[in-house]
């Protein structure tokens, strides 16, 4: 038997370290409250969490192709900003309908135009993403210049309070993306992929078509950017082009956590998304321990660092033994 | 050997690639058919692999043509040489470090299933089959599911030419495949090529070592400086006849040391009991303007030594530097008393590579270029040096990155001469590097130790060591195992002391 390194354990089973961090998670929320799990809380944490857990799906499998998107806060804006002035608060259902099919559509465009840009221009990822994402958080504050409009309640109603036997509907929505994850992994799309992340010249010598599974990671953050609009559109409502700024850093970082390296290759999408769920724990801990809201912020961004920084503190630990 | 029908026969004709200003091929020419083997010989930067790339199609070529079966080939990729049947061993391998060995074998071309899921039972099964052919020949057991980067570097080499062989090609090109083989995994190889050679396959068969091209090729094509120089039939040719054509040089080793006794000169460096994680105390003088090789089997210390005198790893010890005890903490301090270290990863530790030629001369030297930097001065000087060193380049301006192997090992070499140096430290200054630019460094080295400086010298070409050196110390398991000087330096005495056998000298 050959014994396995700490690494080779995380670069195996890259979802173990995200796994333990969100029993933590977890454990310390459900003592400060301890009706964690009862009646409506569930559902009410979930359907914050998911827009969340979408975007960080797409930054996910971008990030394994060995890229970065940072315009997807910006894509979920956009959506955003066309359902809340198209639909309007007084809208049908059915206009609702045809606006989601529509944004999807867009989040697939926008993430075309990136995939274009980086795989095809050969441009550098980083600069790329930061770039369109002026130019579609953009043409967010020209469709929806102040904040405003919104998505009839009758909308908003089924995915706040919809729990299909007894469960809340995000846990539907991630069995399904999961399951799609799954699959996809396991076909030759999936070896592409982490081929590319892994070592594009070495993918390139071996006949993979580099560029284009470069191009599709673009596409599929752009399309599940387009998800996360729409769900974070049908949890508040409401219209704010500013609404996914914030939420960029945030899937990077569920995605760093869920122990996806941001070198490429390495990871799944099981660990980003416990990466996102222990990002929302982490909120919901620093509200209930009823820190003073001036601190908030640097308690959790403290949370977060130390998180990053457990793995590389034990390889540290096991190097000095 | 039995005439048979020729399935494939593949030729390059009057190929041309440039790297940016650097012309890797101007005259590059290989015919190659079904059922024999062919050596593609030249020293490094002679362009064998970007011959073997042009083949291959993982570059386009900038002038000249690829004709299959007569007819002209076009690649845009290497998918489009894949399709026909071209597979290739690279020599710094495609294996994806983070994937298994069966996911990595069978990349692009994984059996599937329902619902175009890959077969991983079958992807197993078929990669045992292939792990078959080197049964026996691996360390531990191998299985399908392991980690690329987990696996020693033979082994991964293995998987290279296993992958390379999956695709079942009709012309496969092995570059520097046995380089990281044992003899043994050598045999192996070479009787599974024997094999593909009668089950028709063309290969095309890269490597330094020329016993092995004796045993294995049926054919030789030489190339020197980007041209094909040579071809013909290994049966008509001598391996001297073979080195003459590659490096249009008699022998390396034309160089006397003058007379002068450097023992005789004052102790330049004493070091006693040297301690490091590896080096288990080791005491050592060397003479001013003395030539001192270190010699052993790789990594028995050798590395920790010269970092430890260069103060880039801590140790412990007293270094007596021209009769005042120093201990450097950080290599800066080194460097002010006049040390330079050339390392032995030229890519990692050597060299920026991407930045230009001028920078890289100048990056431990620009303190003396003022503020604002004089740069006409800093040219100018890294001008003289680069036809000192008789550099290969475009200007000054083109990144390392354009140069080969030799040419960029001239520019490590090339940063430290300008500080001008008392003691010069080198860590394996010639591994990868062509036989003239050897020659060069070895006349270089020479007429160093004749001014006066004085040099360690560590290299794993015993050859070198036996013909350069005053003295070699050889290391083992962390110590100085044996000292060998005069008559007793030779390269079966060395070779011995090496393994750890008393024999000759003094230990």
């Amino acid at each position: 038997m050959k014994r396995y390194t700490w690494n080779a354990l995380l670069v195996r089973y890259p979802a173990l370290f995200a796994l333990i961090l969100l029993l933590v998670a977890i454990l310390i929320n459900f003592i400060l409250q301890p009706n964690l799990f009862a009646g409506d809380n569930l559902n009410s944490n979930m359907r914050v969490f998911l827009p969340i857990i979408l975007l960080t799906v797409g930054q996910a499998v971008v990030i394994l192709g060995g890229g970065i998107d940072i315009s997807v806060g910006a894509i979920v804006s956009i959506i955003n900003a066309v359902l809340a002035t198209r639909v309007g608060l007084s809208g049908s259902p059915q206009a609702m309908w045809q606006y989601m099919a529509a944004a999807l559509l867009m989040g697939v465009l926008a993430g075309a135009l990136n995939g274009f840009c980086v795989a095809y221009l050969r441009l550098q990822p980083i600069i790329t993403t930061y770039a369109t994402s002026f130019l579609y958080g953009g043409l967010a504050l020209f469709i929806l210049p102040n904040p405003g409009g919104g998505i009839p309640a009758s909308i908003v109603e089924i995915y706040r309070n919809s729990t299909p036997i007894g469960l809340p509907l995000a846990f539907f929505v991630i069995a399904i993306v999961l399951g799609i994850w799954l699959y996809l992994r396991s076909t030759r799309y999936g070896n592409f992929l982490y081929a590319v992340g892994g070592k594009a010249q070495a993918a390139y010598e071996t006949a993979v078509p580099v560029t284009w599974v470069q191009f599709s990671t673009y596409v599929i953050s752009g399309l599940m950017a387009a998800f996360s609009g729409i769900a974070i559109t049908m949890l508040s409502g409401a219209g704010n082009a500013e609404i996914g700024a914030a939420m960029t850093l945030n899937s990077i970082t569920a995605v760093v956590i869920g122990g996806t390296a941001l070198s490429g290759g390495v990871g799944g999408v099981a660990g980003p998304m416990m990466g996102a769920i222990t990002l929302g724990l982490f909120q919901n801990i620093v509200s209930f321990a009823h820190i003073n809201t001036w601190w908030e912020t640097l308690v959790k961004a403290l949370i977060i660092v130390a998180a990053l920084a457990t793995p590389g503190i034990i390889n540290l630990f096991r190097r000095r033994t | 050997m039995p005439i048979e029908i020729m399935t494939l026969s593949l030729s390059a004709k009057n190929v041309v690639k440039h790297y940016g200003g650097v012309v890797a091929l101007s005259d590059g020419n290989l015919e190659i058919s079904s059922g024999e083997v062919v050596a593609l010989i030249g020293a490094n930067g002679s362009g064998k692999s970007t011959l073997s790339k042009v083949i291959n199609g993982v570059v386009v070529l900038d002038g000249g043509q690829l004709l299959l079966d007569g007819k002209p080939l076009l690649f845009a990729s290497p998918q489009d040489a894949k399709k026909i049947g071209i597979s290739t061993v690279f020599q710094e391998l495609s294996l994806i470090p983070q994937m298994t060995v069966a996911d990595n074998i069978w990349l692009t071309r994984e059996p599937l299933g329902a619902l175009g899921r890959v077969n991983r039972k079958e992807v197993f099964a078929k990669t045992e089959e292939l792990l078959a052919l080197f049964a026996g020949m691996f360390k531990t057991e191998l299985r399908p599911d392991e980690l690329v980067a987990d696996l020693p570097s033979d082994e991964k080499q293995i998987i290279e030419i296993l992958k390379a062989v999956s695709f079942d090609p009709r012309l496969l090109i092995l570059d520097e495949a046995t380089a990281s083989l044992d003899s043994r995994q050598v045999q192996r190889l070479f009787e599974l090529v024997v094999k593909w050679k009668e089950e028709g396959k063309a290969i095309v068969f890269i490597s330094h070592r020329m016993e092995e091209i004796f045993r294995i090729a049926d054919r030789y094509s030489v190339l020197r400086n980007g041209k094909t120089v040579g071809a013909g039939n290994m049966k008509e040719i001598t391996e001297k006849d073979l080195v003459k054509l590659m490096v249009d040089k008699d022998s390396v080793f034309s160089f006397a040391r003058s007379g002068a006794k450097a023992s005789e000169k004052p102790v330049c460096l004493e070091v006693k009991d040297l301690h490091s994680a590896v080096l288990r105390g080791v005491s050592l003088d060397v003479h001013e303007g003395e030539l001192v090789g270190i010699g052993g089997l790789q990594g028995q210390g050798q590395r920790d030594l010269l970092l430890s005198l260069f103060g880039d790893i801590p140790f412990s010890g007293t270094i007596q530097y021209k009769g005042k005890a120093v201990h450097f903490r950080h290599p800066r301090q080194a460097m002010k008393s006049g040390f330079a270290l050339v390392p032995g990863d030229r890519a990692r530790e050597g060299l920026l590579y991407i930045r230009s030629i001028l920078e890289n001369f100048q990056l431990p030297s620009w303190a003396r270029y003022g503020f604002p930097l004089k740069m006409n001065k800093a040219k100018k000087d890294a001008g003289q040096m680069s036809a000192r060193l008789n550099l290969v380049m475009a200007s000054l301006q083109e990144p390392v990155s354009s140069l080969s192997g030799g040419n960029a090992q001239k520019v490590v070499i090339g940063k430290w001469l300008m500080r001008q140096p008392y003691l010069l430290l080198l860590d394996d200054p010639t591994k990868g590097v062509d036989v003239g630019t050897k020659a060069e460094f070895y006349g270089l080295l020479t007429k160093l130790a004749d001014e006066g400086k004085t040099i360690l010298f560590y290299s794993s070409d015993d050859e070198e060591l036996v013909g350069l050196c005053d003295r070699v110390l050889v290391l083992y398991d962390g110590k100085i195992h044996t000292e060998l000087a005069g008559e007793a330096l030779t390269k079966e005495n060395l070779v011995s002391a090496s393994l750890g056998v008393a024999n000759g000298g003094v230990q």
